[in-house]
Formats: C-alpha cells, structure tokens, sequence
C-alpha cells in the first residue's frame, strides 16, 4: 500500500513538473540517478544520457530492482551497463547512441519490457553534452 | 454528560458572567475618543517583498575563487554587516578533503570551499542575489580522492520563494543564479537539497544566513562569533586509501541512516575552537549566532560559567528568553544567545548532551586576558592532542577517547597526575592485564597485587569503571601501542586536568 502510494505521488509529481510546475521534483529525480562516469563516457563516445520516471506501482523490492536493472538488455541503441536506477525516486537514466535510436524510440523499447509490471515511461531529461540538462522530448 | 462538556459548559457559564460584570461595569466609550490605532504588525505579509524573479541555468561556469561576496564571514568572527541593500553571493560546490579531527581526513562536499560554508551576513530588506556552479568536476590539486562528481542545489531556509524554481539542482559545470528579499530576522540554515538529502548535509552541504532586523538588535555586543554544530559520520575508506599518510574516511551511509555519528563538531572540527578559543574579555557582552544543522541531532548548547541574559528563538529578537541556561536545538534551528562574561577564565562552549560533547563538540571563549599559559592550560581540562597522530583508524579513535575522556586523570609523557602516566604503558604491563584492567578495574583491585599497589600508590584514588566495550579497549591499545613504538620525547598529552 505505502509502496502505491508513493509510486503514486512521484507520478502526480511528475505529471506536474511536465506541466512545467514541477521541475524541482524532476531534477532531484534526475540527480538520484545521475553518473558522472556514465555521462562523461557517453559524451565521450558522442552518445546522451536520457532521464525518465518511472510511472506506474512501483513496488520498492529487489525483485524490482533486478527487473529494472535488466530491462535495458537487448534495446538497440544502448549500453546496459550504463542503466542506473533509484527506486526511491522512482527514475532511471540510461546512455544511448542518438545515431542508432532516437529518444522516443528508446522510451518504446523499454516500456515494452516494462509492460508486464504495468509500468510506463515518463520523460524527464536529456544530456547531450557536459553541463547541459535539456528537456525531453515529449 | 462528560467532563469534559461538564467544563465547557462552566467556562461557557463564567464567560457569559464575565461579559455581563464587564458590560455593566464599563462606560460606554465616548463617541469623540478616537480608538487607538493598531501596532503595525512588522511581518505583514502584504508589505513583504515576495516579487518572483525566475531562477537562470547556464552552462557558464564560475572561475576563480569558490566563495564571494562583500556579506561573507569565512571564520567564526562575523564581519560588519555591509550597509548595501543589494548582497551578490556566491557559493560554488567542491568537492575536497577536509580535516574534521587529527588524522580524520574525510571526503566532504562544500559550499564556497569550507565546511560549514562561508556566513551570509545581511538584514531584512536586503535582496540576496545568489548564484552558484556545481564545480563538483573541479580536480582539487594533489588529491584524486574525492566523491565522483554529482548534481547540487542551495536551499536556503531565509527565502520565501518557489523551491521548484530557486532550489533546483544543477549538473557539474552548470551555474544556477536566483534572488530573493529577506523578510525575517533570524539565524537560517542554508543547504543542498539534492537526494539523498541527508547524505549532502552529512558530508558538509550546510551553513547559516543571518538576518538582523531592519532596525538592529535591541542591544550591543563587545564579541559576535558564530557558532555551527553538526554531525560526522564517517569510516575508513574500504579501499585502504591514504592521504599524506594518514587513512581516508568516507561517508558510513550506514550509521548515517541510524543517526550514529562518529564527530559531533563545532564549526567543522572536533572540539572546534579548543586549539583556537573565541577570544572576550572580562566584563564584555558576547554574542552567538548558533545554528545546530544536525542532520539528525539536537544540540543542548550551554556555555559553563555563564548565564544567557538574552537567547531569541531562531534569532529573532521577537522570540526572546532571559536567563536561560541552555538552549536546546533541533536540527536546522538557529537562536542568538548574549552573555556577560563575569571574569577572568575559559568558558567552555559544550552541547550538554555530553555523548555530543565527547564525540568532539566542545569549544572556548578566552578570556583569561594576560594570564599566563600555565593558568589556562589549568583550565583547559579538555582534549589538547598531541602533534602527531597514529595513521590505523582504531589508533586514532582511541587517541580522541584518550583526549576526551582521559586527560582529566591521566597523561602521557607529562608526569603523574590523580593517576598514572601512561608513556610506556605497554611496556610495563601485558595487553591482557590492561584489557582486564580497563573492562574491570574494580575486579582487578579485589584480586590484583598490581592493581592494588597502584591504587595505594595514587593515594586510594580508584579507577572509576568507564564501562568500556571491547572494541573501545582494543582502540585503546593500539593507541598506547602506537605512543610507545614512537622515538623517546616526541609524544606527550596536553596538560588537560579538571
């Protein structure tokens, strides 16, 4: 129960901060899942880092975690290694290469593997190069 | 019926007499008297300067110096306030190695460079224009043993602004400016808020705004010094890194989450302000702008020899005490404190929750003027550590037990005291008769020869049971280990007595 309720605050908060009333909320969410060595290598190999929340009843448990943390495998596009994830804040940030799959292409992929938990993807930033958080495409 | 409607209903009943004795007993008021004009309510919202300014994130990074600023106070001495209306601030974050006791070096995350981080001195009316970089990135000279780089933001407790918008975090390299009005008196904390919250405080994301009402405080001070007590919670880096040859300590997420510090400190540094005393003079009104951040404790702040003849709540001259003893903090509380320093002497700043005070939050305020040092080592019946420190962790967690709990009755290398010195220690007995003297001294004197010629020799005077685990005993060991295995002369306590 605790756990819906928080997956359901950190979903209202989101759906707020992409009304443009909440942008503390997605950049704390957007910190807790930040790497400083994920985003340096990324710009390094001219990929970006994509920053989303995660929306849905999200149960806080290591089943989850090990389902999160595997949902990236086989997504083309992407590094999996470079997947982080907070189930606090409910968000992940993953690198992706820009040349081989696009931002919505890359939202699809893992709410596909994220379907059977009924959760979905929602938006929050992307980094294409050091010191630049750029809003995500909708 | 209940009681408690029993007593509504009475009060009801007594109210009703009182109006009706009040009624017939008081003359109508004269037409002709104007009534009295209200007292302005001098925090009336309506007049309050609350016009929004949006925050601006760049990727323009500040250069130069971490700190700046015409309002900021880098040591515990507040300087004058600056009579500009207009303050332009600026606090970038690092990342750096900071010393909070001998031989505890711990891998902090700052604001300006410095934990605490530099004090804003400003007034009400004053626009604070603030900005700051995230220079987490910034590769300290020397040292490759800081956090890896992270986002950072400034919460500050003395705005009344949109946390969305001012308070948001930034990425290494970005720079967030934001401004606000003051509109309170008071002592306010400033932190990162960035998740996990607690783990920025911890590692030294903190520091205090000071707001002096419009018109000043009602009374004048000789001394003004600030004082921040906060929490460490630290371990030995599980990578066994060093840094100048002493070990590295990193965050314990663990006793963080259950509030078991390791340093409890003024200013930063475990009995901050002992090696440095805040200098008065007999006679002089002192001033304390105390802040306890916590991130999880209170703090029962209490100066010995002194009494506060002013204390205001959060540092607002309207939220006034007199005559109080201690003050008791919760964590991000602010109060000022004013005393009257009686005479000559070293009045020991100490939180009297003394598990806080003898984890290293102690301090002096000097005043012992021309007096002679012999005279205020007499005093100083804490914790002056030796010059060199021991590089195992458990070494040197057992030299600051020694320094905090031991040099009231012991030294080392100093001569005998109400007991014995301790240079040499090791040498003289065996590690199991003084594990089985330090866990038991009572046992030891119903059966020991040794013990019991010790306690003729120190004039009967026990060794009281200082309830020691084993882990404390073996830090202890290693301790007098390390003293002993040092060349002949160069170890000595400080001369601390009660």
């Amino acid at each position: 129960m605790r756990a819906v309720l928080r997956a359901l605050t950190c979903s209202a908060a989101l759906y707020a901060g992409a009304a443009g009333a909440c942008g503390h909320c997605v950049e704390d969410k957007v910190a807790s899942v930040y790497d400083y060595a994920v985003a340096s290598r990324a710009f390094s190999q001219k990929q970006q880092v994509a920053f989303f929340g995660i929306d849905g009843a999200l149960v806080v448990n290591d089943d989850s975690r090990r389902a999160l943390e595997g949902v990236a495998r086989g997504v083309a596009g992407v590094d999996p290694d470079s997947l982080r994830v907070s189930l606090d804040t409910a968000s992940l940030s993953i690198a992706f290469d820009p040349r081989r799959t696009g931002f919505a292409a890359l939202q699809k992929a893992l709410e596909k593997r994220l379907a059977s938990r009924h959760l979905t993807l929602l938006p929050m930033k992307v980094m294409d190069a050091p010191a630049t958080l750029k809003a995500a495409p909708q | 019926m209940t009681a408690s409607r029993i007593v509504h209903l009475a009060l009801a009943c007594a109210a009703a007499v009182a109006l009706t004795a009040c009624h017939q007993n008081t003359p109508p008021p004269k037409a002709e008297t104007p009534a009295p004009a209200a007292a302005a309510d001098p925090y009336d919202i309506s007049k309050m300067d609350l016009k929004p300014v949006p925050a601006k994130v760049t990727s323009e990074r500040h250069t130069g110096p971490f700190a700046e600023g015409s309002a900021l106070s880098t040591a515990p001495e507040l300087k004058p306030l600056d009579p500009a209306p207009v303050k332009t601030i600026r606090l970038d974050t690092t990342h750096k190695i900071i010393e909070i006791a001998p031989g505890v070096k711990f891998s902090a995350w700052t604001f300006g460079d410095q934990v605490p981080g530099p004090t804003i001195h400003a007034r009400v009316g004053d626009r604070i224009k603030f900005s700051m970089t995230n220079r987490s990135d910034e590769v300290m000279p020397g040292v490759n043993f800081t956090a890896a780089p992270m986002m950072h933001s400034m919460d500050f407790h003395a705005a009344m602004v949109s946390p969305q918008d001012k308070y948001r975090s930034v990425a290494p390299g970005q720079t967030i400016e934001f401004e606000f009005t003051l509109n309170y008196p008071g002592v306010f904390m400033f932190h990162c808020g960035t998740p996990m919250i607690l783990e920025h405080i911890a590692s030294g994301m903190y520091g205090a705004l000071i707001v002096e009402p419009k018109d000043g405080y009602p009374t004048k001070v000789d001394r003004e010094y600030v004082v921040i007590q906060s929490e460490f919670y630290v371990k030995p880096d599980p990578q066994h890194r060093k840094i100048d040859g002493q070990p590295l300590y990193v965050l314990d997420g663990d006793n963080l989450k259950k509030a078991m510090s390791s340093y409890t400190t003024f200013n930063g540094v475990h009995n901050g302000m002992v090696k440095k005393p805040l200098v008065a003079k007999p006679g002089e009104r002192v001033r304390l702008y105390l802040l306890n951040v916590g991130p999880s404790k209170t703090s029962s702040f209490h100066v010995v020899g002194t009494i506060f003849d002013r204390v205001w709540m959060d540092g607002n001259p309207d939220n006034q005490f007199r005559g109080m003893q201690t003050v008791l903090l919760g964590s991000s509380s602010g109060a000022i404190v004013e005393f009257m320093v009686p005479e000559a002497g070293q009045y020991i700043m100490v939180d009297h929750h003394f598990a806080n005070a003898s984890q290293g939050a102690l301090g002096l305020i000097d005043a012992t003027g021309g007096a002679t040092p012999a005279e205020k080592n007499d005093i100083e019946h804490h914790n002056m550590p030796a010059t060199s420190t021991p590089d195992d962790p458990a070494a040197v967690a057992g030299k600051l037990d020694f320094e905090s709990k031991c040099l009231a009755c012991h030294s080392i290398g100093r001569g005998k005291k109400l007991g014995p010195d301790l240079l040499g220690v090791t040498r003289a007995r065996s590690d199991d008769w003084l594990r089985k003297w330090l866990k038991s001294p009572e046992k030891m004197l119903e059966s020991d020869a040794d013990a019991k010629a010790l306690l003729k020799e120190f004039n009967n005077i026990p060794m009281p049971n200082q309830n020691l685990s084993d882990k404390e005993i073996d830090q202890y060991l290693k301790y007098f280990h390390w003293v002993d295995s040092q060349p002949e002369g160069s170890i000595h306590s400080a001369e601390g007595s009660h």
